[in-house]
């Protein structure tokens, strides 16, 4: 059995209007794969936070950028845990350092919260930068 | 995502239906901060038991309505919070700034605090 499993390979467009059918394909494929409903919904947070975040500002807001996301089943061979590998391709513009750092939590104000949900839902994230295309890379493992 | 309000005597009560994303934070925002920056409504109540998702774009119109009405001595009151939702907020450590009841008769027969 191969470590690492290509499960399902999603093409769109950078148009806020496809996060609920984004939501609606990882939520039963974490379930599938061994999730348990709250980390289902972890997951699915995470996974929309992400793409929301790649439209907003990867892409400025702009509706037809193209964003891939691949959805990769680790089976836990050797003393890698099972679990699930999300990765989100896109070709907008590069992340600005500080982007990066998110903001801390439980203050009043409206934005900064997406990179938070996503570090606290995933056990990894990693962002890269590959020529001109920028690459997030979530990792869950089934605990 | 579909919202609506209802008036009652000093007080709006929205009633959300759906997902609070991306997609339609923006309406939910505009909704709230209407009513209470334009018609300086001075109880908001918004009742999220038919929400099943919110996002962080949703939590930030909730905190947008919650600042707004602060700005103007107004109350900002939500109720019905779904487990998800009630997580969401709390990973946001933002649930404690909020005035969250169970349902509709608790939030509107709540004094101010």
């Amino acid at each position: 059995m191969p470590r690492r499993q290509l499960l399902l390979r999603l093409q769109l467009l950078s148009n806020p209007l496809v996060l609920c059918g984004v939501r609606g394909v990882v939520s039963p494929l974490a379930s599938a794969i061994g999730f348990g409903e709250e980390d289902c919904h972890k997951i699915t947070l995470a996974l929309d936070e992400a793409v929301a975040n790649v439209i907003r500002h990867a892409y400025g807001g702009k509706l037809e950028g193209p964003i891939e996301i691949q959805f990769h089943k680790l089976n836990g061979a050797d003393t890698t845990k099972p679990g699930l590998e999300i990765t989100l391709i896109d070709r907008g513009a590069k992340a600005k350092p500080d982007a990066l750092k998110g903001l801390p939590p439980g203050e009043l104000r409206s934005g900064g919260l997406g990179l938070h949900f996503m570090r606290q839902s995933m056990d990894a994230v990693v962002h890269t930068r590959v020529g001109s295309t920028n690459r997030l890379r979530m990792v869950k493992f089934i605990h | 995502m579909q919202i609506s309000a209802r008036h009652l005597e000093n007080t709006t009560i929205f009633d959300v239906t759906g997902d609070i994303d991306l997609a339609n934070s923006p309406a939910v925002r505009k909704a709230f901060l209407s009513e209470i920056r334009e018609k300086k409504i001075p109880r908001v109540i918004v009742n999220l038991q038919a929400v099943k998702y919110i996002d962080s774009s949703g939590i930030a119109s909730l905190v947008e309505g919650l600042k707004a009405s602060r700005d103007l001595k107004a109350r900002f009151i939500l109720f019905g919070l779904s487990k998800s939702a009630r997580e969401v907020l709390q990973l946001s450590r933002l649930l404690k700034l909020f005035e969250i009841y169970e349902n509709e008769e608790q939030a509107l027969s709540a004094e101010s605090v």
